[in-house]
């Protein structure tokens, strides 16, 4: 038998006891239609891409890393000088994570700004909000684990914030620290949350949130529904798919290439009795929220600064999940507020990360 | 605090007659040869050439492959606008 | 010798080239990968010792001592003379104990007996205990992987 038939062999096979060919056909006649924001497509691949990559990378740390307060930082430093490649895998391991919040960030955007979360696939961007708070949680989680200096200090604020809130803050303290204060508990929690709770949780939901897209198919913009435009739908197999590959050869390539130039460096073990470290400030991802807290004053009134940056913070998360039921107009209008709110999001952010720096 | 001296003498290898004092001395010296900052980096000019040449044998093949794949995008697509797959199987 | 059809089409060939080029690269990745899982655990090629903690050692007795990550015995012998063995029992690996009793060594996992100078005498070991040799400089005993200068 040849190779030809061989494949054929064990396509059909495969086929006969599972049905594997409905999905075969199915994304073979799957169409994504080619307009000129039609470049926003490929973020949500490559999501999956840098997602896929710690997931690799995770495993093979998880063989050396030790998740105790004794331990921790000093496994980590092994991986770094000891185990054969290890830094470099340590540094695509958190650059990749860059990447992925970065592009999960300009993905919510672009479906923002397209209004692509209309009608039906309100559930599709919810699921999208609460995937976005999974990934931001990845990120806080396993930034704590090398047990520096700075992981430790980013940590201690990070979960004090939910104490700012009235009643029930206290509670989400405790629940993410395990008891009032930072202890090696708290590692060991995080190391869990990081390694084994959102995996599964984040595994569950992104399932649903790709058989949701499947279901409905690729949205259209508005000027193109608008204008009644015929245009060019490209196969999703093989077409799109191997312009998607174009984008994770260059994406890996720019990943591997910054990983191995700008790799993280490990400060000593953190020491709890110590005081805070100057200069201490979150991952970039968080900066925006770091100085929105900061700009607060101590007291407005009775409330504290806190409290109202924290309510407002939450206030800006609901909006963003109940962002379909908001804004439920039918798909042809325009939505120009919701499109200036995206805007106004964008230019707070940027400008107070960069405020954050200076 | 405790935990982390604990675990330095541990580490201090087979056994000796330590005095209280000593075990203080040997401590601080302990503490002091621990690095204060890890800054990861190849070891020697070996494994710095072999990464230049590892990245630049990468992006050789993922030039090569962008290449081959647009190849292929456009024999795909002149595929579908002649509408080679729909309807009738041979 | 001309063919009178092509071994493979020219959509053969482009897609044989891509999967080549592919596995290529994804063999790179995987390399450091690979290394990172299965790190060299190298034996020490010797060990340093301080003389004085052994010379109380009786005649047939044996001691511990660490030998990379497993336990080797340093044993004195009737007539005063050193060995050195790498303690571990050629069958599957436990750590083995010495009988001073008996004048043997013993595995208790399958029950295996070694003679006083470690040849494979009873139950499943198919090996000798591994020997390591001996050097003695002033102060410090030195231990050494046989075949190590």
């Amino acid at each position: 038998m040849s190779i030809k038939d061989t494949k054929t062999w064990i396509q059909e096979w495969l086929d006969e006891r599972s049905g594997l060919s409905s999905i075969t056909k199915f994304l073979r006649e799957k169409k994504i239609p080619q307009h000129k924001h039609s470049i926003w497509y490929y973020t949500g691949s490559a999501i999956l891409l840098f997602f896929t990559i710690q997931v690799i990378t995770g495993f093979v740390l998880v063989f050396y890393y030790s998740p105790t307060l004794e331990e921790a930082n000093q496994s980590v430093g092994r991986i770094m000088t000891e185990v054969p490649f290890g830094w470099i895998i340590r540094s695509v391991h958190s650059w990749s994570a860059s990447f992925m919040i970065a592009f999960v960030f300009v993905h919510l955007l672009s479906i923002w700004i397209t209004k692509s979360y209309r009608r039906p696939r309100e559930a599709t961007w919810m699921s999208g909000v609460i995937l976005l708070v999974f990934t931001l949680a990845f990120g806080f989680t396993g930034y704590l684990l090398p047990w520096d200096d700075l992981s430790l200090a980013a940590t201690k604020v990070g979960t004090d914030i939910p104490r700012s809130i009235p009643v029930v803050g206290i509670w989400g303290t405790r629940f993410l620290r395990g008891g009032e204060d930072i202890t090696g508990d708290t590692l060991t929690r995080f190391f869990g949350f990081h390694v084994s709770i959102l995996p599964v949780l984040l595994f569950i939901l992104l399932a649903v949130h790709i058989y949701l897209v499947q279901k409905h198919g690729m949205s259209l913009p508005l000027t193109a529904r608008r204008k009644n435009e015929r245009f060019v739908e490209l196969p999703f197999w093989p077409n799109f798919v191997y312009r998607e590959m174009v984008v994770w050869l260059i994406l890996v390539g720019v990943l591997f290439s910054v990983a191995v130039f700008l790799p993280p460096s490990l400060e000593k073990a953190a020491d709890l009795m110590a005081p805070a470290p100057e200069g201490i400030k979150p991952e970039w991802y968080f900066l925006f929220l770091f100085q929105t807290l900061k700009v607060f004053p101590a007291k407005i009134l009775f409330i504290t600064g806190d409290t109202i940056a924290i309510l407002l913070i939450l206030l800006a998360v609901i909006f963003l999940f109940f962002l379909p039921l908001i804004d439920n107009r039918p798909a042809e209008r325009k939505g120009k507020i919701i499109t200036f709110i995206a805007y106004v999001f964008i230019m707070y952010a940027v400008v107070m990360t960069v405020w954050s720096l200076i | 605090m405790v935990l982390c001296l604990a675990s330095l003498v541990l580490k201090y290898g087979y056994a000796l007659q330590i005095t209280p004092q000593a075990k203080d001395q040997a401590v601080q010296a302990e503490k002091e040869k621990e690095p204060e900052k890890i800054m990861p980096s190849p070891k020697n000019i070996k494994e710095s050439t072999a990464i230049y040449v590892f990245l630049v044998w990468m992006w050789v093949a993922v030039f090569v492959l962008i290449y081959i794949l647009i190849l292929k995008i456009k024999e795909v697509d002149r595929l579908h606008r002649i509408k080679f797959f729909s309807a009738k199987r041979e | 010798m001309k063919l009178k059809h092509s071994l493979f089409t020219r959509r053969q060939f482009l897609n044989g080239l891509f999967g080549g080029w592919l596995t290529a690269l994804l063999a790179s990745f995987l390399y450091p990968i690979i290394k990172f899982i299965f790190p060299p655990t190298r034996e020490p090629d010797q060990v340093i010792l301080p003389f004085p903690d052994f010379k109380d050692m009786g005649p047939n007795s044996v001691r511990v001592f660490s030998w990379g990550a497993k336990p080797g015995l340093l044993k004195k012998n009737e007539d005063g003379t050193l060995r050195a063995f790498v303690g571990v029992c050629t069958h599957l690996d436990c750590n083995v104990t010495y009988l001073p009793g008996q004048r043997k060594f013993f595995c208790a996992c399958h029950d295996g007996w070694y003679d006083e100078n470690g040849r494979n005498i009873g139950g499943p070991p198919p090996k000798p205990l591994r020997q390591l040799i001996i050097v003695i400089e002033g102060e410090d005993l030195i231990i050494k992987r046989e075949g190590v200068e």
